[in-house]
């Protein structure tokens, strides 16, 4: 059974929290890292406050941990791939993570631009030809920084296991969207993390909200469920979640640490009802592709 | 009388709306369309347009067209409209007229020269409740407006785009400062000072202060300060940083006050007037507007707002910017 850590950032001190979290699953970094990998949300251009994507304040706190515990040689990449709708560029920029690279010396690397060897990954019912960066496969440790959201897709919400889904170099992402769940598991396991954090400080369910929580994990599956459990999803319900666990990529079992699951579970902005009917509307729209028709795109 | 034949260039976002509400126009007809995006053309194609060029200069030459709809990105705006001009063709030039003012002054040069009609794309010109608060202020039920507040924030070229359910990236062209002449100000701002300038009259003296919250070369909001000649002293609020659309104008008279709020409908109530009116409220302006300006063609009338408009919501914008103060903290 995997453990996932929970605790609560106190007076907007996001690094002890981070440390607590790390603690409480007794992870522990080496000093001979050579090559350290970090993949925060950058889904779009929507900044932090809308719980949309990772704080580079929660990223930067991490890089102030990893420079305590590392060698100041150690390499400390920032990735994130272009997609459908996103341009990594941009995301850098706009999202503070260009600020973040200056002030901390890190590299800011577009996956998609990056060389890459092609790998076929069956997961489920599916098979994949994707690409795999070098950057990743030579990392010596490989970070997870993600955000927990309510999903307008199928899959529900979107945790660890749907954060690396973006280090798929191939751009044009909306293209697996008809097989989603068989995607997410197969790029995670052709790009295996190390270690998963979760930025919830501010979440995004059926509205933002400050939530002040950490999460950490060396098990993503184990993290995407205690996330579904806060969301009120069953996670057993999640395509994907099920998925990884048959093809191994983590335990759906978990015990936490830290702080009550339940304190957080109270607080998340859960979807109502009327919500959960538009959600469904909206999807048998899309499936009808009436948007045009009715003016929704 | 004589229907006005229309040609519409670009089918971006603003071009797609044109084309919806062109084909359903009483007094005029929408025979030809332009654009570099081929899907675009054949879709237009779909909903009955008889040409479509993949190159403006091309729908220029026919000598059918009495006028044409330029709703190009702003670095574009010039070449276009010159050209339009040239083939004595009427122009709906989208807003903002030009990318600085010389561009702007060299459009209404070149309309005023070959005696075409130059009107600038405003749909609050258009918009119901946006001309009731003109009214209110031109009967004196208010009194003296002394404050206006007017606020303007939307995602900007942030909104979410998507393409037969694909979500598609932003133009590039958004980002660069050189190509659209500025951000958020001259983007939304163009709209709320053509439209205070159209309740108050001419701006005597305007300053801003920028925000660049998403670290872009450009500014991503902006606050300015204007005094008009007539008394009234308006603040304007735009903004690209929010999720959620507002536009609002609060004005504060010496008897009363009054708000207008133009509201996008929710998904449900949008989807239904659309089955039922085939347009919605907050789409109609720009449908107004469109049978305003093949009226004004019919009925040899000057449009308004007019290239001068433009120009001149261009002159004060150019004068926020100079005149932009920063805000520092308080020592």
């Amino acid at each position: 059974m995997s453990i996932v850590s929970l605790s609560k950032i106190k007076k907007a001190d996001m690094k002890s929290a981070i440390i607590k979290s790390l603690n409480l699953i007794g992870y522990q970094f080496s000093r001979d890292i050579q090559r350290i990998v970090i993949k925060p949300n950058m889904c779009y251009y929507w900044d932090h406050s809308t719980g949309q994507t990772t704080d580079p304040e929660f990223t930067g706190a991490l890089i102030d941990i990893l420079r305590d515990n590392v060698s100041s040689e150690t390499e400390i990449s920032i990735v994130e791939s272009d997609a459908s709708a996103m341009k990594c560029k941009h995301a850098f920029k706009f999202l503070g993570y260009e600020k973040l690279a200056q002030k901390y010396n890190l590299r800011l690397v577009n996956l998609s631009e990056e060389k890459s060897d092609p790998v076929k990954v069956p997961a489920g019912d599916q098979s994949f030809h994707l690409m795999v960066p070098r950057i990743i496969q030579k990392a010596d440790l490989r970070i997870n920084v993600t955000k927990i959201k309510y999903s307008l897709e199928k899959i529900k919400i979107t945790c660890a296991l749907k954060n690396i889904y973006g280090c798929n170099p191939y751009p044009k992402k909306f293209r697996y969207h008809s097989k989603l769940n068989q995607a997410i598991v197969a790029i995670n396991k052709a790009m295996k993390f190390d270690l998963c954090l979760v930025d919830g400080n501010i979440v995004a369910g059926s509205q933002p909200r400050k939530l002040g929580l950490v999460m950490a994990s060396k098990d993503p599956v184990a993290i995407d469920s205690a996330a579904a459990t806060i969301a009120g999803v069953r996670p057993n319900t999640i395509g994907y979640i099920g998925l990884a666990r048959q093809e191994g990529l983590g335990d759906t079992n978990f015990v936490t640490k830290g702080e009550s699951l339940d304190y957080f579970k109270e607080r998340f902005p859960r979807k109502d009802a009327k919500k959960k009917i538009m959600s469904q509307a909206y999807n048998l729209v899309a499936l009808l592709k009436l948007g045009k028709k009715l003016g929704l795109e | 009388m004589k229907k006005i034949k229309l040609g519409l260039i670009g089918l971006g976002f603003i071009g797609k709306t044109h084309l919806r509400n062109s084909l359903r126009l009483a007094n005029a007809d929408l025979i030809a369309v332009s654009d570099i995006s081929k899907r675009a053309l054949n879709d237009a194609q779909k909903l009955g347009v008889k040409r479509a060029f993949s190159n403006y200069e091309e729908l220029l030459k026919d000598r059918q067209l009495d006028a044409v709809i330029i709703a190009l990105p702003t670095h574009l705006h010039l070449k276009c409209a010159k050209r339009a001009a040239e083939d004595k063709k009427h122009i709906l030039l989208e807003k903002p007229i030009a990318r600085n003012v010389a561009e702007a002054k060299e459009i209404v040069s070149i309309a005023q020269k070959n005696s075409v009609k130059l009107m600038i794309g405003y749909p609050l010109r258009f918009n119901a409740i946006m001309s009731n608060l003109r009214g209110k202020i031109k009967s004196g039920v208010l009194g003296d407006v002394a404050i206006a507040h007017a606020t303007y924030v939307n995602p900007g070229p942030f909104q979410h785009r998507e393409q037969d359910y694909a979500p598609t990236p932003v133009p590039e062209w958004w980002f660069n400062k050189e190509l659209t002449g500025g951000g958020a100000l001259i983007d939304l701002g163009s709209h709320m000072i053509n439209l205070l300038r159209w309740y108050f009259g001419e701006i005597a003296d305007i300053k801003s202060h920028l925000g660049y919250r998403f670290n872009l070369d450009l500014e991503d909001h902006a606050i300015c300060l204007a005094k008009f000649e007539s008394g009234t002293t308006a603040v304007i609020n735009v903004g690209w940083f929010s999720q959620e659309y507002q536009l609002k104008v609060e004005l504060l008279g010496t008897v009363k006050h009054a708000v207008a709020q133009n509201i996008p409908p929710k998904r449900i109530s949008a989807a239904i007037q659309m089955l039922t009116m085939n347009t919605t409220p907050f789409w109609r302006p720009f449908a107004v507007e469109l049978e305003y300006f093949a009226n004004c063609i019919a009925n040899d009338v000057r449009p308004s707002p007019s290239g001068n408009d433009g120009l001149k919501d261009l002159e004060a914008i150019e004068s926020a910017y100079r005149n932009s103060i920063q805000l520092n903290e308080i020592s």
